[in-house]
């Protein structure tokens, strides 16, 4: 009996020395990621709820309420990029997984190349986006651009096109770029989740008669929605914050058309210098991408528990 | 798995022309690099050098002083990335193996945290850093870059301490041995592959971060690459040369980087952990 209960008091010591020695090594990461992530959302919050003035060295502020919101709404451009930086999103993650899931679903069974092809496919992940914006910047030329040249020769234009200089082919040159460099990573992803499928499932599928097509639906599909379905949400989420990009390439333009989010934000903060309705803008995007998350949330509760099963 | 050849045949002819099509426009930058100026801008254009120079790097290093945008990303990439290691490691550990209340929450809001959007936080970030007199410094960097990769290393390290057996924490703590050195002598060893690649991730977000870099370290002497690189262009024409020889300085270090720790980067990208 005393045993017992000595047995069950060390187990007791030893729990509240792991939680503590946890709490501990738990700390210091979340202290830091809180005091630069939590912590200036919610400053952002009480910003942009204020006429903000930077002043020599340093800001005052004065509560105005909602007014920098109303602002914000009322102005046209916040509506175009978001309307921008929504569709600009939806479409290039839509492409890329379509695209991703096609080519990988073709390579799959390829043997030799393995190692080279996965190199390459890392290479535009991992290369900065100011660098390929500056590359498409000089392939797009308007005037000695590689690409005009190309699609000259092929007739399928008598003219040198600028294609950064309409709203339409600007968007659609944007995309492509992000294309470029986003569906290698997609092609990886998938590639991955093909590779855990196993052969017996397929053996049985064919010893069924089932063509290829119903193959890749009852089969393969459904295998490979989790994985795509989170891919593509990162990725979305991911967009939804897109800067660079636009910056180098385009500068927003021609006009506003490819102002995104982050931009038009970054315009009103740092050159405007409206830190009130900048912050504003910055809060309306947390919002919408919160928004996001949320309708998602399940999904990232599943996959927490998917770990912890592991 | 018995296949039609037709299929085979497909699936090379796929495969080839995606690769083509990843490396054709970095073949072009990689070529312009090495022509001069009046090649670059000429149409119809030259597919290979026909004077190939090496001017534009001389350029790139003596006229637009290149070599301190490279000094300043190293210094921030590598300091982030240790103290992501060091912070995230003992974190991840810590969720992954400890009595903490509160674990799944923690794992949620960490993945939420980790796709907010940067310009999320740079106006409050950019007056707290004014205030403290820090902006145009490599801690103005080096702290934000530490906080947002941070949550992304310790999910991956996390699902990779998940992974060593379980018996073998109460094996250490039977033995008498403390939660911290168990964790530093027998855990960490033991997931190397896991911290190669939260490293090789974070090391790559920051060394091609971009907002962050420009809007708090804008002065010359600060700037990051992808800065200086943004910034390059003149005032009447782009230097496509000289910013392509900069460029290539700035990613020949990083494809090296890749190809050696090809293993780990696929793997971290398909831990269930996917970030671009």
């Amino acid at each position: 009996m005393a045993a017992q209960v000595e047995k069950k008091r060390r187990r007791n010591v030893l729990l509240t020395r792991q939680r503590q020695a946890g709490i501990g090594m738990l700390l210091p990461g979340l202290i830091i990621i809180c005091g630069i992530t939590i912590f200036p959302i919610i400053y952002s919050i009480w910003m942009s709820l204020n006429n903000v003035s930077l002043t020599q060295n340093g800001y005052a502020m004065s509560f105005t309420g909602l007014s920098n919101f109303n602002a914000v709404i009322h102005a046209s451009s916040f509506w175009h990029s978001t309307w921008f930086t929504f569709y600009y999103s939806v479409a290039t993650v839509a492409a890329e997984l379509i695209f991703g899931l096609l080519i990988a679903l073709a390579i799959n069974n390829v043997q030799k190349l393995k190692n080279l092809s996965i190199v390459v496919m890392l290479i535009p992940w991992s290369l900065i986006t100011v660098i390929s914006a500056q590359m498409w910047d000089y392939i797009y030329d308007g005037v000695y651009g590689v690409l005009n040249y190309i699609v000259v020769s092929l007739h399928l234009v008598s003219h040198p096109v600028t294609w950064l200089g309409t709203p339409v082919s600007a968007v659609s040159a944007m995309m492509i770029a992000d294309i470029w460099k986003t569906t290698p990573f997609v092609v990886i992803i998938i590639l991955a989740g093909l590779q855990m499928i196993p052969n017996e499932f397929y053996e049985a599928a064919r010893m069924d008669g089932a063509n290829s097509w119903q193959v890749f639906w009852h089969i393969i599909f459904p295998q490979l929605r989790g994985s795509i379905a989170l891919a593509g949400l990162f990725r979305i989420l991911q967009a939804f914050g897109v800067f660079d990009l636009p910056f180098v390439l385009t500068n927003g333009g021609p006009g506003t058309a490819t102002q995104s989010l982050a931009m038009l934000g970054e315009k009103v903060l740092f050159q405007d210098l409206h830190f009130g309705t900048g912050s504003a803008v910055a809060v309306a995007t947390v919002l919408i991408v919160l928004i996001i998350s949320l309708v998602f949330l399940s999904a990232f509760r599943s996959l927490v528990t998917e770990g912890e099963a592991q | 798995m018995i296949q039609p050849m037709w299929r085979k045949v497909v699936g090379y002819v796929v495969l080839i022309l995606f690769l083509l099509m990843i490396l054709l426009p970095f073949y072009w930058m990689f070529v312009t690099a090495f022509k001069p100026d009046t090649e670059i801008a000429a149409y119809p254009p030259h597919f290979i050098p026909q004077h190939p120079t090496f001017s534009h790097f001389k350029q790139a290093f003596v006229q637009y002083n290149f070599w301190p945008f490279i000094r300043n990303s190293i210094i921030v990439s590598l300091i982030s990335t240790f103290l992501v290691l060091l912070f995230g490691s003992m974190a991840g550990f810590s969720l992954a193996r400890l009595p903490i209340p509160g674990r799944t929450g923690i794992m949620v809001a960490l993945l939420v945290i980790s796709m907010f959007p940067a310009i999320a936080v740079v106006s409050p970030l950019y007056v707290l850093l004014k205030s403290l007199g820090w902006l145009n410094t490599y801690q103005a960097l080096i702290v934000p870059y530490t906080a947002f990769n941070m949550p992304f290393a310790i999910w991956i390290l996390r699902n990779y301490f998940l992974q060593v057996p379980g018996a073998l924490f109460e094996a250490a703590s039977v033995d008498g041995a403390s939660v911290f050195r168990t964790f530093y002598q027998i855990f960490l060893p033991m997931t190397t592959p896991g911290l190669f690649t939260a490293a090789v991730f974070t090391f790559v977000a920051c060394w091609t971060e971009f907002l962050f870099a420009l809007v708090f370290n804008s002065s010359n002497a600060m700037r990051t690459i992808p800065v200086g690189i943004a910034l390059f262009s003149g005032q009447y024409s782009v230097p496509y040369g000289t910013i392509f020889a900069g460029s290539l300085v700035a990613v020949v270090p990083i494809i090296i980087l890749v190809i050696i720790f090809r293993k780990w980067i696929v793997s971290g990208l398909t831990q269930g952990a996917v970030k671009g």
